[in-house]
């Protein structure tokens, strides 16, 4: 028996499991899933993007660690968020992890985080469909969002995680189509085009899509994502609020 | 002190399943690898405080602590804990009580290198696992 395991499962039980994915690399889901915590108060944001491990350096949270308690691990807060990342375990440096550490270490997060009564929790999830989807999937009946931007680069990428999804019986329950457009004095321009490709793909899984903008002052929040009032933290609450 | 927090996750994973089964339990057998540096005594004085009013309460801990064989996925090179005891010795410096292993002894391919090559690409067993319960 692997009390680790069993005990994850047992504390993610009875919340609901928020898993913003991609599949694809530099499509914004960490940002997506820093903003969907914040949009929801008593949110917890559990970042298992364990070598990228953004969530602290949004949060202005990098190099400080968690403190560990008789009950677990305690979170790090910001924004009313209870952010709990491996950065917060091995500090500013670098992860590098076999399959089986990776398992171990989503295992151990989501044993020990000290999540108290947050609901829901917020995944934020690595590129790629490797050893962290495998692990969350064994370890929570979680609710995919996927995030994808207009690219015909993501959507082959996104198609083939939303097939896995699929064939796992999981619906995506939304589609962000990010950095879509660019508000240029009220009128929309839409620089890769429209994104016919992933809107086609959320129409066939029944999901709403939700397209947010390039917004360069997202750049000036890095740090301190909390603060951050713009448009596309509108679009992710709006997303939320339909979940 | 993460001690306590493994002692908890085990006292109430066991509970309930002992509690679907019907059972009592009357021994755990917890392994653990050496990596990790759990205190062996902290670990069952917690479990002995958290198992009260439990289907634990008349349970014995008994915690193996073993030292795990390694394997470079990298060169192939076979070895022991003696041959990175002294990187985990630097690294429990480095870190102090914040000691990343104790919490999660898998992370132990980050930070540790094959003492012959140097790469970090290292198969080993290093979960926390309950290999026996005794019931009644």
């Amino acid at each position: 028996m692997r009390p680790l395991l069993e005990i994850a499962r047992e504390r993610l039980r009875r919340r609901r499991v928020v898993a913003v994915m991609s599949g694809k690399g530099g499509v914004g889901k960490s940002v997506v899933a820093a903003l969907a915590a914040l949009a929801r108060p008593g949110s917890a944001l559990v970042d298992l993007d364990l070598e990228g491990m953004s969530a602290p350096r949004l949060f202005g949270l990098s190099g400080r660690l968690h403190e560990v308690g008789k009950e677990g691990i305690e979170p790090l807060e910001a924004g009313g968020v209870k952010v709990f990342s491996l950065g917060g375990i091995v500090g500013d440096r670098y992860v590098v992890l076999p399959g089986y550490g990776q398992a171990g270490a989503v295992e151990a997060l989501l044993a020990f985080a000290k999540l108290g009564d947050s609901d829901p929790v917020v995944v934020d999830m690595p590129p790629g469909m490797g050893e962290e989807l495998l692990a969350l999937g064994r370890v929570a009946d979680f609710l995919p969002v996927l995030v994808a931007t207009p690219s015909r680069a993501s959507y082959g990428v996104v198609k083939h995680l939303a097939e896995y999804l699929a064939e796992m019986g999981k619906r995506p329950a939304a589609v962000v189509l990010n950095m879509a457009y660019v508000d240029c004095g009220g009128s929309r321009i839409y620089p890769f085009g429209r994104g016919e490709d992933a809107r086609r793909l959320a129409e066939s899984v029944g999901a709403p899509v939700h397209e947010a903008p390039i917004d360069p002052s997202l750049e000036d929040y890095v740090g301190k994502i909390h603060e951050y009032r713009g448009p596309v933290a509108d679009v992710v609450r709006r997303m939320v609020e339909g979940l | 002190m993460h001690e306590w927090s493994l002692a908890l996750s085990l006292v109430q994973t066991l509970d309930r399943w002992a509690l679907e089964r019907g059972v009592q339990i009357r021994r755990v057998v917890l392994s653990v690898p050496s990596p990790a540096q759990l205190d062996v005594s902290i670990l069952t004085e917690a479990f002995d405080a958290l198992k009260r009013e439990s289907r634990l309460e008349g349970a014995r801990l008994d915690v193996k602590v073993r030292s795990p064989r390694y394997r470079c996925r990298a060169c192939g090179y076979e070895f022991g804990q003696e041959e990175v005891d002294a990187q985990i010795g630097r690294l429990m410096g480095q870190y102090g009580e914040e000691y990343p292993l104790h919490l999660i002894p898998e992370l132990l391919p980050t930070f540790v290198k094959c003492p012959r090559c140097g790469s970090h690409d290292i198969e080993a067993e290093l979960s926390i696992k309950v290999d026996e319960v005794e019931t009644a």
